[in-house]
């Protein structure tokens, strides 16, 4: 796999929770996202800090990561952000 | 020439420059605020360069001439029981060293955000804030149009060989940002040329203000249709 940018690997991150009806667990978060434990970790964090994720808890008392409106707002313009970046050639 | 002509004829350049400037600022400024969230929700380094760039534009273009309108309107130096003559040197030195500061950073700032990439293991914009500050204390301090001139040059060969060397070796050529950015730098150049030796560009001033608010307002237009708004 070639190396993905930064920006690339949060939406890639976010999609795979969206596409998982907006919650998944974490195991099979980090194994989708095809990234090392700690670069996972690292994004991970990032995602909670910019509050673009929210971990709750479901009925069985589990921990569920799940998108927030800010997160879904980056996957709406993440398109937008990189033909911004791409046409300034930032 | 009738004095009383003069006069009409220096308002209207005041009013003129007046007017220039507010058109600059608040183009920089829309620039700015309208890619606000783009960078908040991306914390792209290139971005935020890029709408920094536009911030120092504003700033710059509000001590070019803006603030001595608002000062002289209000008559500050009544106010502040300073004779006009002390008044005016320490006010036209002060806004100057301003003006000259935030317009090179404002440079500076829109190349490392195509440079950034490539500089990013030695973090430049310091280096970039030292010098623009000594540019500007230079030039404030020795008034001297050879000087100021001599700067300049340097200041747009080094940044016409940076921008060239980061098109060339680009994947993707089919934009023309690269064009509109040069324009833009000959341009900054020109007005700042402009407000040391205003006999020189006299005649040709509304003509610079046109086709640098020409460029202004195609840089708003292109990055506002980017921004979706």
């Amino acid at each position: 796999m070639s190396k993905r940018e930064r920006l690339e690997i949060i939406k890639d991150i976010l999609i795979i929770i969206q596409n998982n009806k907006n919650s998944i667990r974490i195991t099979p978060l980090i194994r989708k996202s095809n990234l090392s434990s700690s670069r996972f970790k690292q994004y991970f964090n990032e995602l909670l800090e910019k509050r673009f994720i929210k971990i709750i808890r479901n009925s069985k008392k589990e921990k569920i990561i799940s998108l927030t409106d800010k997160g879904s707002n980056f996957l709406n313009k993440y398109k937008t952000i990189v033909n911004f970046i791409e046409e300034f050639e930032l | 020439m009738h004095p009383g002509f003069n006069k009409i004829i220096m308002q209207q350049a005041i009013s003129t420059e007046i007017i220039y400037s507010f058109i600059i600022i608040i183009c920089s400024l829309m620039i700015y605020f309208g890619t606000k969230e783009l960078y908040e929700l991306s914390s792209y380094k290139g971005i935020k360069y890029f709408r920094q760039a536009f911030l120092f534009f504003a700033i710059a273009f509000f001590f070019r001439s803006f603030i001595k309108y608002l000062l002289v309107y209000f008559n500050v130096n009544a106010i502040l029981e300073i004779s006009p003559k002390t008044f005016n040197l320490l006010f036209s030195q002060t806004t100057l060293l301003i003006f000259m500061y935030f317009s090179f950073i404002a440079v500076f700032y829109l190349l490392y955000s195509v440079m950034w990439k490539k500089w990013n293991h030695s973090n430049k914009i310091y280096l970039f804030h030292f010098l623009t500050l000594a540019i500007a204390v230079i030039i404030t301090i020795s008034r001297n149009p050879l000087i100021y001139l001599g700067l300049n040059i340097l200041l747009i060969i080094f940044i016409l060989f940076v921008f060239l060397f980061a098109s060339k070796n680009k994947k993707h050529k089919k934009n023309n940002l690269y064009i509109i950015y040069i324009l833009l730098f000959i341009f900054w150049i020109l007005n700042i040329i402009d407000i040391l030796v205003p006999t020189i560009f006299i005649q040709f001033r509304i003509l610079i203000y046109l086709i640098s608010l020409g460029i202004f307002l195609t840089i708003l237009y292109k990055v506002l249709k980017k921004v979706g708004n």
